[in-house]
């Protein structure tokens, strides 16, 4: 017994190390997929802003109206563009190789961003933008270096200056960010803006995952309440073995 | 090995049988998510939203053909000639009061339309799913019918069926052809698929 | 209902197989938790064919629409999210339970004689079920599938002369491509499912040939009753269909916890670059293939010019040992002969060639173990200290070569990577000697506890 304590531990250990091994640049955001208000309040923000651009190309507006508890009238009159239908799949409204001549590189489906980046990267990039002379955008992205994308909403966040110190062997660090002009909202309730938007991408990189845990916690007992009754009858037949 | 002649048999029994009951009940449980992964995914359900014809340019005596939820639909605008078959078809139908077929309350009697001049139908014979012709030439022989005066024949079997979709005596198929749910938006566009234009949604 | 079976029974063995691989299949008493892991593989078998079917119905073999059907099996498709989730993590834990049944092999001395064909059968399947993994990696057309296929792929250009006619043979294309998801779709769904089936029958036939090994590694068919049953054995049903089943649910519990509340597993089942579709023109920063390969992965980019030099040590020790083993004059000759053409061939042809080879030959030596192992005894509780130290180093090894082959290289971990791969093929070479000068303990007559 004591062998194999040791052998899973050995198992374990490396896991252990890669979970603990994330990015330390990276923000902390909390994912709470029950608030349904955040969730509405993300989804807002993610039609009006994001739509006009990026696609959520495997989503439909129904799905997502049907889980975050969005009326379908209300669904129609503010989420759907007018040439939408209720089941269809959420498409940018802005044509694929329009997008492509204006910005160089067509803007990625977002579906999937918070499953391959992480909700951490999301949280942290959309609140990185800085300005930059030297980018063509004239702005930059700490997390995402010269990134094709402007700042979209400037207009509530601001614009922000970066502060890089050099260190000994000349290499720049990142310090800090300095608002230079304020925008209209707080820089807590921009915080809390991203947060609602960041909560809804993680939604949408997985909407089963608003189910897979209830229906997990029922599996779980179902098969705890199995197992004793088969270690039961496991018991008494090998009451025959001497 | 060495069987305990005291075993307690009953006991045993009765933890089979529990430990059976439980193991059928999970495993019951588990088919239904793999049955129900063949049911239609949210992407034909999608297709299966209503579909807005516009039937502005339609000429009197045509036929308009669209998709619904991958079946053909036909619109036809029907003339006072046509109009004027219904009746004297009747003999020689099997269900002319539509009793049997399946069309909207809406969509009843002679006429099976909400404007006598426009009918819709679901273009599938209720045979075996072909999509009969139209055969709108008057006279001869269509299939059993002599002295044609004009509605669909189906290929396949030679269903006849006349200009309300309703089906003849004495042939394969067993049913009119339905009538799907639709309304008019306006004079000019109707939509197939739901009941009333107001709502939308659910057929 | 007796009759019906009669009926039966003159027409097809019914009540005799029945009886053979079930009621009066005579297993040893005393197995032990390691005994779980074979009827676990057959149950993972059955759950990847079951959700595969199902995932088959909506996946769609086209470079255009493979990654688009995927996520829409995860959305549009009702509880389809979940039969994937149980076919990706399934996988996973597949290999686990695989790795787990082979380390019991391992432990209990099960490949040895004469359990050596169904040892053979075993490192079949799991060369079988490598290649079944590889291939259905690639069918999600992430950037992940896309480029690891494209690695994998290209090992085989290190074949000298015939490499690169043999990976375009494989892609069907220049790049991985849209021919290539096409004939891994036909590979992964058809051809080695079916071989697979075919394999582990023929497994489990080898395997009640020879009856089961146990724990002790006493064979309990040398001491049978009047009765002509093992004085040790106990009929596989109902005694071991309850206890597996224990086995089975104790076993499902774990495997949904995951699939429900953690299926990516801190990104060790689902990658989460294969989140992001294929692209051609940019490969993930870190490109590592699933865990379950990443040991053998491990050795095969450990093999670099710096190996070479050590690996003629190790084949002149093979040389040394072989010649000692072998009595007669034309043997030892060949043998010297080969080590010869071998370490010359190590100085000439380039290392990128070696490292596939080495990472081949890190399977087959597994292969051979039936007849490098040449204790006395089977099980390791009668074994002495060195084969118990020599399991021990070859498991740590093994999953630190594991580990490594998942993280990016630097100096430190390749040469890491470098002593674990001496260490692991020391493991089999040196295995003839340990196992005959081990001291081992004399083995009871009858099982014990």
């Amino acid at each position: 017994m004591k062998r194999t304590v040791f052998l899973i531990c050995l198992l374990l250990a490396p896991l252990a190390a890669t979970a603990a091994g994330g990015n330390g640049q990276l923000d902390e955001v909390k994912i709470d997929l029950r608030d349904k208000q955040a969730l509405q309040r993300g989804a807002r923000l993610f039609v009006n802003f994001c739509l006009s651009c990026h696609s959520a190309g495997y989503m439909r507006y129904d799905r997502m109206g049907k889980d975050l508890g969005i009326p379908e009238a209300v669904l129609k009159d503010n989420f759907l563009f007018s040439a939408h239908r209720p089941g269809d799949l959420m498409k940018a409204t802005m044509p694929h190789d329009d997008a492509k001549l204006w910005f160089g590189t067509a803007p990625p489906d977002l579906s999937l961003v918070a499953r391959s980046r992480g909700p951490e990267w999301f949280y942290t990039y959309m609140r990185s933008f800085y300005q930059d002379e030297v980018s063509p955008s004239g702005w930059n992205n700490r997390v995402f270096p010269h990134v094709a994308m402007p700042h979209v909403l400037y207009e509530w966040q601001g614009t922000q200056q970066a502060i890089f110190h050099k260190d000994e062997h000349g290499q720049q660090h990142f310090e800090r960010f300095e608002l230079t002009k304020a925008g209209s909202m707080s820089p807590e309730e921009y915080d809390a803006a991203m947060h609602d938007l960041t909560n809804f991408m993680v939604y949408l990189g997985e909407p089963a995952k608003l189910h897979r845990y209830n229906i997990g916690v029922f599996v779980l007992i179902f098969m705890a309440i199995f197992t004793l009754l088969m270690y039961a009858l496991k018991k008494e037949y090998w009451t025959d073995v001497k | 090995m060495a069987h305990d002649k005291n075993v307690d048999k009953a006991k045993r029994r009765f933890l089979t049988h529990v430990t059976t009951s439980v193991g059928a009940v999970g495993t019951g449980v588990a088919v239904v998510p793999f049955v129900s992964s063949m049911q239609p995914s949210a992407r034909a359900k999608a297709a299966g939203a209503p579909v807005e014809v516009d039937i502005s340019r339609l000429e009197p005596g045509r036929l308009l053909k669209v998709e619904w939820r991958g079946k053909p639909v036909w619109i036809l605008r029907r003339t006072e000639e046509m109009l004027a078959t219904l009746e004297a078809d009747e003999p020689g139908l099997a269900d002319p009061n539509s009793s049997e077929s399946d069309q909207p309350a809406y969509a009843t009697g002679r006429t099976r339309s909400i404007r006598p001049g426009i009918l819709v139908l679901v273009g599938v014979c209720t045979h075996l799913g072909c999509s009969p012709l139209d055969k709108f030439d008057t006279g001869g022989t269509v299939g059993q019918v002599h002295d044609w005066p004009g509605g669909f024949f189906c290929p396949c079997h030679g269903s006849t069926f006349d200009l309300s979709g309703r089906v003849y005596k004495n042939v394969p198929a067993p049913r009119n052809l339905p009538v799907p749910p639709h309304s008019f938006k306006d004079d000019n566009t109707i939509l197939v698929g739901i009941d009333h234009a107001d709502e939308t949604g659910k057929a | 209902m007796e009759k019906f079976m009669q009926w039966i029974d003159e027409r097809y063995p019914l009540t005799e197989t029945y009886n053979e691989h079930l009621a009066k299949y005579y297993a040893p008493k005393n197995f032990n938790w390691m005994y779980y892991f074979g009827s676990l593989a057959l149950l993972m078998l059955v759950v990847q064919i079951v959700t595969g079917i199902f995932l088959t119905m909506h996946y769609k073999p086209d470079a255009r629409l493979a990654f688009e059907s995927v996520e829409y099996i995860m959305r549009d498709v009702p509880w389809g999210w979940l039969m994937r989730y149980l076919h990706a993590v399934g996988a996973s834990f597949f290999f686990i339970v695989v790795y787990l049944h082979m380390l019991r092999g391992m432990l209990y001395g099960s490949h040895r004689s004469p359990r050596e064909l169904l040892w053979l059968v075993g490192m079949v399947i799991f060369l079988c079920l490598m290649a079944e993994a590889f291939m259905g990696y690639l069918l999600p057309w992430g950037n992940m599938s896309y480029w690891g296929a494209q690695v994998i792929i290209s090992l085989f250009g290190a074949i000298p002369y015939v490499g690169d006619g043999l990976t375009e043979w494989i892609r069907g294309d220049f790049v991985v491509a849209d021919a290539t998801l096409n004939r891994f779709f036909a590979l992964h769904v058809i051809a080695l499912p079916l071989v697979l089936a075919g394999l582990v029958f023929v497994h489990l036939i080898a395997l009640h040939k020879v009856g089961s090994n146990n724990p002790d590694g006493i064979e309990i068919k040398k001491n049978k009753g009047p009765d002509g049953i093992p004085v040790d054995g106990i009929p596989f049903h109902p005694y071991y269909t309850v206890k597996d089943l224990v086995g089975v649910s104790v076993f499902l519990m774990i495997y949904f916890a995951v699939v429900f509340f953690m299926p990516e597993f801190f990104g060790w089942f689902l990658e989460h670059d294969n989140f992001t579709p294929a692209n051609l023109l940019q490969t993930p920063t870190e490109i590592k293939p699933l865990w379950y390969f990443t040991p053998f992965y491990s050795i095969l980019r450990a093999t670099t010019n710096t190996l070479l030099p050590y690996l003629a040590g190790v084949a002149l020790v093979t040389m040394v040992l072989a010649v000692m083993a072998v009595k007669n004059l034309i043997g030892r000759a060949l043998i010297v002969g080969a080590t010869v053409v071998f370490i010359a061939g190590l100085f000439t042809l380039e290392a990128k060639f070696w490292g596939v080879v080495l990472m081949g030959l890190s399977i087959v030596l597994l292969a051979l173990l039936p007849w490098l192992d040449r204790s006395p005894v089977k099980s390791i509780r009668y074994r002495g200290w060195m084969y118990k130290t020599a399991i021990t180093v070859f498991c740590i090894n093994f999953l630190l070569l594991g580990w490594l082959g998942t993280q990016g290289v630097d100096e430190t971990k390749t040469l890491l990577a470098q002593v674990g791969t001496i260490i692991y093929l020391l493991f089999f070479v040196l295995m003839p000697v340990y196992t005959s000068l081990d001291k081992t303990r004399p083995v009871p007559e009858r099982l014990t506890k």
